[in-house]
């Protein structure tokens, strides 16, 4: 046997990063903000997407792709507070979304006419965080039910996510979880993460975060328009 | 699940690449692996091993390099002529 080697040196994520890069392309033509919602099961993404589009779906023009597992729960948990489209995307076993499946995902999402995307990832802390969606950024959730040096134990993820939501605040008083301790923690591992405390349950902090998309929508518009001149 | 994801990718470079230069019957792939990338080496090297043990790979080893950051790359292929 005569054995040959050959060169290669190419990445793992080669092509997923590139339809990636098709994706940011489309949804910046059309000035959408897509954002990336990552975290551990049970954080609070799909709770946090519902109350999101109750309160701004008067406003803005929300999509959601949504990603599980397994069944669409989630997806039908959001659609009952959207007319907008909301696509579900069944992964099958995978631990994570793939900037294939958004790619897909996007042809059934008239961008034109959309605002805000929200991608919902496979909850999961670990997996999601090596895979570009062609997302403007990621947002990391964590809950204060799940331990305060999460960000320690997942330093890729709070490396890689722009801004980050600790949900379910109004339940502090019962739990020894440190506040301030986390947000170290968060920072040691990202000093620019923008972090945003929220109660889906009795409103705390969501004021904040709604601006705060209010705020990059309105930015993501204007860069384009800007574009387009 | 997240290294399956990654073999498969590695199997598709290869399939391509062999597809693509004619190259002979695969019998390794080389591959980088950075203490960062987010991938479990011996999971990885389980995958790869199912993976090319069909066809059209027949049996191919899996040899993993590591180093220190977030690469991930195959970074040859070996193939019998």
């Amino acid at each position: 046997m005569t054995v040959r080697v050959i060169d290669v040196r190419e990445s793992v994520m080669a092509r997923n990063n590139a339809i990636a890069a098709t994706v940011r392309r489309r949804v910046d033509a059309e000035g959408v903000l897509a954002l990336n919602l990552v975290s551990s099961p049970g954080a609070g993404k799909t709770t946090l997407l519902e109350r999101t589009l109750d309160a701004l779906g008067d406003e803005l023009s929300i999509a959601v792709v949504t990603g599980d597992v397994q069944t669409q729960n989630d997806a039908d948990r959001i659609a009952r507070h959207t007319s907008a489209l909301v696509q579900a995307v069944v992964t099958g076993g995978a631990c994570h979304l793939d900037s294939l499946q958004i790619h897909r995902a996007l042809e059934a999402i008239d961008l034109a006419q959309t605002d805000l995307l929200f991608i919902e990832n496979v909850g999961n802390l670990v997996c999601p965080a090596a895979w570009d969606l062609g997302e403007r950024a990621k947002v990391v959730l964590f809950s204060v039910t799940e331990g305060e040096d999460k960000p320690l134990k997942y330093p890729r993820m709070f490396r890689e996510a722009r801004y980050a939501v600790i949900t379910k605040i109004d339940l502090l008083p019962h739990l020894t979880f440190d506040l301030p301790r986390a947000i170290a923690s968060a920072r040691e591992v990202n000093p620019t993460l923008e972090i945003f405390l929220t109660s889906a349950t009795t409103g705390e902090g969501m004021d904040e975060w709604f601006a705060f998309l209010r705020r990059e929508v309105s930015r993501t518009s204007a860069a384009t328009a800007a574009l387009r001149g | 699940m997240h290294e399956m994801s990654i073999a498969l990718e590695v199997c598709r470079i290869a399939e391509t690449r062999l597809e693509r230069e004619q190259l002979g019957r695969l019998v390794g792939v080389g591959l980088l692996v950075g203490d960062d990338a987010g991938v479990e080496p011996a999971n990885l090297q389980f995958c790869l091993d199912a993976l090319l043990a069909q066809p059209p790979f027949g049996g191919a080893t899996t040899k993993i390099a590591r180093c220190a950051g977030d690469a991930l790359r195959v970074d040859y292929l070996e193939v019998d002529e």
